[in-house]
């Protein structure tokens, strides 16, 4: 009787739960189509002054800020050439 | 003149929501809107939509047999026993799902795309190998949710890797994705127990094709391997009607199948409970 007035229902709080377990989820996967494209321009322009061994890109989201984190791990020679 | 039919992946990440089903019915439901329809199995391991169109007995050969060019193609497909404009292509239920390869599936497709109109793809369960390879040369895909966090969290991932996966969007295209939302309580939603429709898509965001309420004729027809929409009198067999004139282009409104109790008694009733 009178669930009406004291029932908040649980629908509303799968939502919240679902809205930032998917936000999160997204932020960890590459899920852009033109990543690899974009990641062998990088490759290319870095290429032309060092030596590139590989290159991860990660989106990360922080708070409302999203960013693209880029590691560009060079290889040994490069490292030699950049010292002189 | 040569055909060139329509791929649709029907894919939903979680298993059990009601994906083979939703692809015997739309196949049946399109066949029956006079389209030339074949429904294809890529759960390989797993074959059961065989069982959802009643037509376990007639499976000889299946997709590995084509791709493997040991029999032709024709001889692989199965018709309907209840339309003609409906043929089917089983899975294997024996061998390993690593055995699909890219460069033979896009042989098959393609040879399927001249001779249907519409080309279903049954996607297995999961984000792996099996379910790359259903949605590799999709045109489009239908998602298979059920109101609840991991259909829908399971179908945000799917979502993903057909973003990037796909073919199509790797020539630079879009896959167009169209979302069922399958076994709807119309009495949780009213409890406000249930996720809504509208919640579901402004998380997904992407479009909503249709609603389809839990219903017992479902088991009732897979029991009988008679896909639910032969069944007139059933809400769900309705729904994939409605779906399916929706596929062919047939401007139909969304029925919300959350709100079967609208009449003033009804909410008076509802307020007491």
């Amino acid at each position: 009787m009178f669930s009406f007035f004291n029932k908040k229902g649980t629908a509303k709080t799968a939502k919240d739960r679902l809205t930032i377990a998917i936000m999160s989820d997204r932020a960890g996967t590459d899920n852009f189509p033109f990543m690899e494209k974009m990641k062998a321009e990088i490759i290319e322009v870095v290429a032309k002054y060092m030596g590139v061994k590989d290159i991860d890109i990660k989106k990360e989201v922080v708070g409302d800020v999203e960013a693209l984190s880029i590691d560009i791990e060079l290889d040994d020679v490069a490292i030699n050439k950049a010292q002189i | 003149m040569e055909r060139l039919g329509r791929v649709i992946a029907i894919i939903s990440g979680k298993g059990g929501v009601g994906k083979t089903t939703t692809t015997g019915n739309l196949g049946l439901g399109l066949a029956m809107n006079d389209k030339k329809c074949v429904v294809v199995d890529f759960d390989i391991g797993q074959r059961n939509l065989d069982m959802i169109l009643g037509l376990e007995s007639r499976v000889v050969y299946d997709i590995v047999d084509v791709m493997d060019e040991n029999v032709k193609l024709k001889q692989a497909l199965i018709k309907s026993k209840v339309n003609e404009n409906l043929h089917f292509l089983a899975a294997s239920q024996t061998k390993d799902k690593t055995v699909l390869d890219s460069a033979k599936i896009q042989k098959l497709v393609m040879e399927l795309k001249e001779e249907y109109d519409y080309i279903l793809l049954d996607a297995p369960a999961g984000i792996e190998s099996g379910y790359e390879h259903t949605i590799e040369f999709a045109d489009a895909a239908i998602i298979v949710v059920n109101p609840e966090v991991s259909s829908i969290r399971d179908a945000d991932r799917a979502i993903g890797i057909l973003d990037s996966k796909s073919q199509k969007v790797k020539d630079g295209g879009e896959v167009r994705k169209h979302l069922i939302i399958n076994r709807i309580d119309a009495k949780m939603v009213e409890d406000g127990d249930m996720l809504e429709g509208e919640d579901i898509l402004s998380i997904l965001n992407i479009e909503l094709l249709g609603k389809i309420p839990e219903d017992r004729a479902i088991i009732e027809a897979s029991n009988q391997g008679r896909p639910v929409i032969l069944n007139s009198n059933s809400p769900a067999g309705q729904a994939y009607k409605r779906i399916s004139a929706r596929i062919c282009g047939e401007k139909i409104k969304i029925k919300e199948v959350e709100l079967q109790h609208t009449g003033l008694f009804d909410k008076i009733k509802g307020i007491f409970r």
